[in-house]
């Protein structure tokens, strides 16, 4: 796909060599202008996101939390690089971050995820992520960011190799997502699945529950039981209306 | 000769004036004025008529028509009023009469007349467009008579007095009413129907809507029915005799309406003599009447349907709720057959066998059958009775062969046949293994019945099981065959059953006395030698065995369950046992053990063993002595055969969570072949094509199909639409 040019990769060099940026965003930049060099230095000024980092710095943060004898980024590292930014591992921006970078599993990341998330982030050092944790946190309060970060989450909390979350880790996240978007059956439902569901939440489920939350109001007075909701749906609605938590007239 | 111009001849009118008479057309007239009043007078026969008609001819031809049209006129209205009068004058019963005869005279006078000016009738008329002799002559007799204010009111009042009068058992005369009734026809069939019919209708409501209000509070709803037909009956005859044959419907449409339309449900509905209480006593008569009366009222017939299916409803659920009936299946099931037998007669007999109502009747089966999740156990109980012992009586084919038939209509109506499946392979199982199946032919009809109901899957398993037998008689031979040395030792016939096709039996553990287990493992060795990687094992909770026992100076041979045997042997070395010596020795599983021990003990003339304490229960502390003074009068005694049984409720509910299980696949493959099909799908029709697809074996809980959708869902055969989330896709 990368078929260039002498000329073409002459400019890539050039470019990289006079921003400082990655050749990602080099090619990026020339495509937009049509690889005209002065018109892709203009675009990449004018792209706020595209800020510069340095490839070099990111691999001597990489290194600083990688395993010894491993390529990746372990626990341990993990918690270190928390300590680092002074944040709880709990918190949700971790989340954010994990985000984006397309980490496969919770509390590991690998060489590529690392470097390339905090680019697309814009950042080369501890000090330049602290200073956005504000922005990324407030990520979450974006509708299409917070469904990607959602979706995003349930295969990042899973097991390596299993299908389905286990309920305690679900119930984790859900409290961690909702709790920065307001969803006021929030406790209902985790009561709710303690009680009556010792199962682990399928993808279906997961992702269903998103458009639960979205479309359904707290009363549920919009809900049809013939929407094809998951059943496990099913059963908290005749939860709630048991319990009288909500007055369905049916 | 003169030599004059020959002259054409010319012809030239007279030219002298012909005298015509002016008083021609008086004279004319004149003749005809006599002579009609002559004919009205019944003095016809000295009359010419040629005279009369060249009289006539002659007028018209001078072109007199017109004035020979009007004189006529006047002339008949004239001897119309006088008539009229005559009429008016009759009194009481004679005025119909004197009707009739004045018609009649006049009738035979229009004739004549007719025929005298036939001329004008043919000439004048149709030029001048002016009516017919012979019609204006009905029309002037129509107003001048029948409709005068002094006669039309008296002949309406009259007919339809006679008629109230025959409706209430007099004798009237009747060809005075059908000559009326026929000149008023003949006058028109408006008139008819306006100066007869419309007030004879209003009259006739009237009359009926009393008789109807008197008869209901005085007549039960049979009673009240009989005298209805009686009266439509009545009416018909009525209008056959003396009125025009279209009035038969109306009158009949009033009669329906008054008599029957109106009090419908409340005659329907009446305690102790409706259509309940005449269904619940098999009142054909009367249902026959009813049917046949309501055919023709508005609603009838789907009145009469849905009171008799909501009936069969209630009775049907009180069948099959009722405590009291649920001990016996077999009486169950007798009931339900009863009840069936009971409205397939009155719908072939009372209801010409009304196919409207024959569904109506199935629809009612069908809902209260199911109301009882037993009802398919039960069946397949009802049918394993029945093939066990022969109908009671006539034990011959063509009667099992008729039970079975009506046992089938019952089975249709069933929405768990995968429950009655799974009962009554167990039932066939216990009947085969037991020998305890009166007719080969039997069973394999009743399979031919399902095949043909449900389809070869339903069927492929039970055929096999008798496969299975037929092929262990073959082993057994061979197994003898080649059975060489001691004969001595108790002789063993084996059932080899194929797992999967019988009924799955939890593996139990039993102790065999070592003298079966001897003959049992050379079995063993035989078989698997000419069958090669073939696993057997025992089904200890499923043989019978035959033991020589003695009882004193008795000897008896007693036909035991193979649990039997093994508690039974233990007492060869001793007399007495204490239970948990007997469940030590034995292994069998403690709740067999004790029904096992109670049917050796507890039971009058079969104690071959005696419990101490004497109590039906059996407990853990109880002990048993060998029965050396129990007695029998046949020297074959039989404890304790392996009967099919209704379940206790924990097996119900196994069965029930095996049946649930096995649904789930069924209900899974259901699925991905729609969407195999359909590709994209949404919800609501998924259930509606699984439902579909299944309900010939059982009806699928929708909550279930959701849930397999899910997990079809994880294991990534479906998936949901992105946009339209009630939208599911198959993935290839």
């Amino acid at each position: 796909q990368h078929k260039l040019g002498r000329g073409s990769r002459d400019k890539v060099q050039q470019f990289m060599a006079i921003t400082g940026a990655s050749e990602k965003v080099a090619l990026q930049a020339l495509k937009a202008s049509d690889w005209h060099l002065e018109g892709s230095f203009d675009y990449f000024y004018s792209q706020p996101q595209i800020s510069v980092t340095n490839s070099r710095h990111l691999e001597d943060l990489y290194s600083r939390y990688k395993e010894r004898d491993a390529d990746m980024i372990m626990v341990e590292g993990t918690s270190q690089l928390c300590n680092d930014l002074l944040v709880d591992p709990q918190d949700v921006v971790m989340l954010v971050i994990s985000w984006h970078m397309k980490a496969a599993t919770m509390c590991e990341f690998t060489r590529q995820e690392f470097i390339d998330g905090l680019q697309s982030i814009g950042v080369d050092s501890i000090e330049k992520l602290r200073e956005k944790l504000p922005s990324l946190r407030a990520e979450i309060k974006d509708d299409n960011k917070f469904r990607e970060i959602y979706n995003f989450a349930f295969a990042w909390a899973r097991e390596k190799g299993q299908k389905s979350l286990p309920l305690e880790t679900a119930i984790g996240m859900w409290r961690l997502l909702f709790a920065e978007r307001h969803w006021p059956l929030i406790d209902h439902w985790c009561q709710f699945l303690q009680v009556r569901h010792n199962k682990a939440i399928s993808r279906d489920t997961w992702s269903q529950l998103l458009e639960f939350v979205k479309t359904i109001d707290p009363q549920l007075s919009n809900y049809d039981e013939e929407g094809a909701w998951p059943y496990l749906i099913d059963e908290f609605v005749e939860y709630l209306t048991e319990n009288g938590c909500v007055q369905r007239n049916k | 000769m003169n030599p004059q111009r020959k002259r054409i001849p010319k012809i030239e009118p007279f030219k002298h004036r012909v005298e015509v008479d002016p008083k021609f057309f008086d004279k004319s007239w004149k003749k005809l004025d006599d002579a009609i009043r002559e004919i009205y007078n019944h003095n016809a026969s000295g009359l010419s008529f040629e005279e009369l008609y060249r009289t006539a001819y002659n007028m018209v031809l001078h072109k007199h028509g017109g004035r020979l049209y009007d004189k006529l006129a006047e002339n008949l209205k004239g001897h119309l009023r006088e008539m009229g009068k005559l009429v008016e004058a009759a009194q009481g019963g004679l005025f119909l009469e004197e009707l009739q005869r004045r018609w009649a005279d006049h009738i035979k006078a229009l004739q004549m007349i007719r025929d005298i000016l036939m001329y004008m009738d043919r000439t004048f008329i149709p030029s001048s467009k002016k009516t017919p002799v012979f019609e204006h002559g009905l029309e002037l007799w129509r107003d001048i008579v029948v409709r005068s204010p002094k006669i039309h009111g008296r002949l309406v009042d009259t007919l339809l007095e006679l008629i109230h009068r025959e409706r209430m058992g007099e004798m009237i005369n009747r060809g005075l009413m059908r000559n009326t009734t026929k000149m008023l026809m003949e006058l028109g069939s408006s008139v008819y129907q306006d100066d007869f019919e419309r007030p004879f209708l209003e009259v006739s409501a009237s009359f009926y809507s009393g008789e109807s209000q008197q008869c209901i509070e005085r007549c039960d709803c049979g009673e009240y029915l009989k005298n209805a037909e009686k009266r439509l009956a009545e009416e018909s005859e009525r209008v056959s005799l003396y009125m025009d044959a279209k009035t038969a419907d109306k009158i009949a449409n009033v009669v329906d309406k008054e008599m029957l339309s109106i009090h419908m449900q409340r005659l329907f509905l009446m305690e102790n003599s409706g259509l309940v209480n005449m269904l619940i006593n098999d009142k054909h008569e009367d249902l026959t009447r009813m049917y046949d009366l309501f055919k023709r009222v508005p609603d009838g017939h789907s009145t009469i349907r849905s009171l008799m299916a909501s009936h069969v409803k209630e009775t049907g659920k009180i069948l099959v709720t009722d405590p009291e009936r649920l001990r016996d299946p077999v009486d169950f099931v007798q009931r339900l057959l009863n009840e069936k037998d009971k409205y397939d007669e009155i719908v072939s007999v009372s209801f010409s066998n009304d196919k409207t109502f024959q569904n109506a009747l199935n629809a009612s089966f069908e809902h209260f059958i199911n109301l009882n999740n037993r009802s398919p156990e039960f069946i397949s109980l009802y049918v394993d009775d029945k093939l066990r012992k022969g109908v009671k009586g006539a034990a011959n084919e063509e009667d099992i062969e008729t039970v079975l038939d009506k046992v089938m209509m019952l089975f249709r109506y069933l929405q768990e046949k995968d429950v009655f499946e799974k009962y009554y392979k167990q039932h066939l199982a216990k009947r085969l293994l037991s020998g305890k199946t009166s007719s080969d032919e039997a069973e394999r009809n009743m399979l031919v019945k399902l095949k043909t109901e449900c389809g070869y899957q339903f069927t492929s398993k039970l055929e096999s099981m008798f496969t299975d037998l037929k092929t262990s008689q073959d082993t057994m031979q061979s197994f003898y065959a080649n059975l060489s040395g001691d004969s001595d030792g108790p002789t063993i016939s084996v059932q080899i059953l194929t797992t999967g096709s019988w009924p799955t039996q939890p593996c139990a553990t039993c102790n065999l006395p070592p003298e079966i287990l001897g003959v049992s493992e050379l079995f063993r060795a035989h078989y698997l030698g000419t069958h090669n990687g073939r696993r057997l094992t025992w089904q200890t909770n499923m043989g019978n065995a035959d033991i020589k026992a003695t009882f004193g100076d008795r000897k008896h041979e007693l036909n035991v369950s193979t649990y039997q045997m093994c508690v039974l042997m233990l007492f060869n070395s001793t007399d007495t046992l204490t239970y948990k010596e007997i469940e030590q020795n034995t292994a069998i599983p403690p709740v067999d053990l004790k029904r096992c021990l109670q049917s050796l003990a507890c039971v009058k003339g079969k104690n071959v063993l005696r419990k101490e304490p004497m109590s039906k229960d059996i407990s853990d502390s109880d002990a048993f002595h060998f029965n050396d003074k129990f007695s029998s009068k046949l020297v074959k005694v039989k404890i304790g055969t392996v009967v099919a049984q209704k379940e206790s409720e924990p097996e119900k509910q196994e069965t029930r969570h095996r049946v649930e299980e096995d649904r789930k696949p069924q209900i899974e493959a259901a699925i991905v072949r729609i969407m195999k099909s359909r590709r994209v799908l949404d919800h609501n029709s998924i259930v509606t094509e699984v439902t579909k697809q299944l309900q010939a074996r059982f009806l699928p809980n929708p909550v279930v199909i959701k849930k397999r959708i899910e997990s079809l869902i994880e294991r990534e055969f479906l998936e949901r639409d992105k946009v339209d989330r009630k939208l599911y896709r198959y993935l290839a």
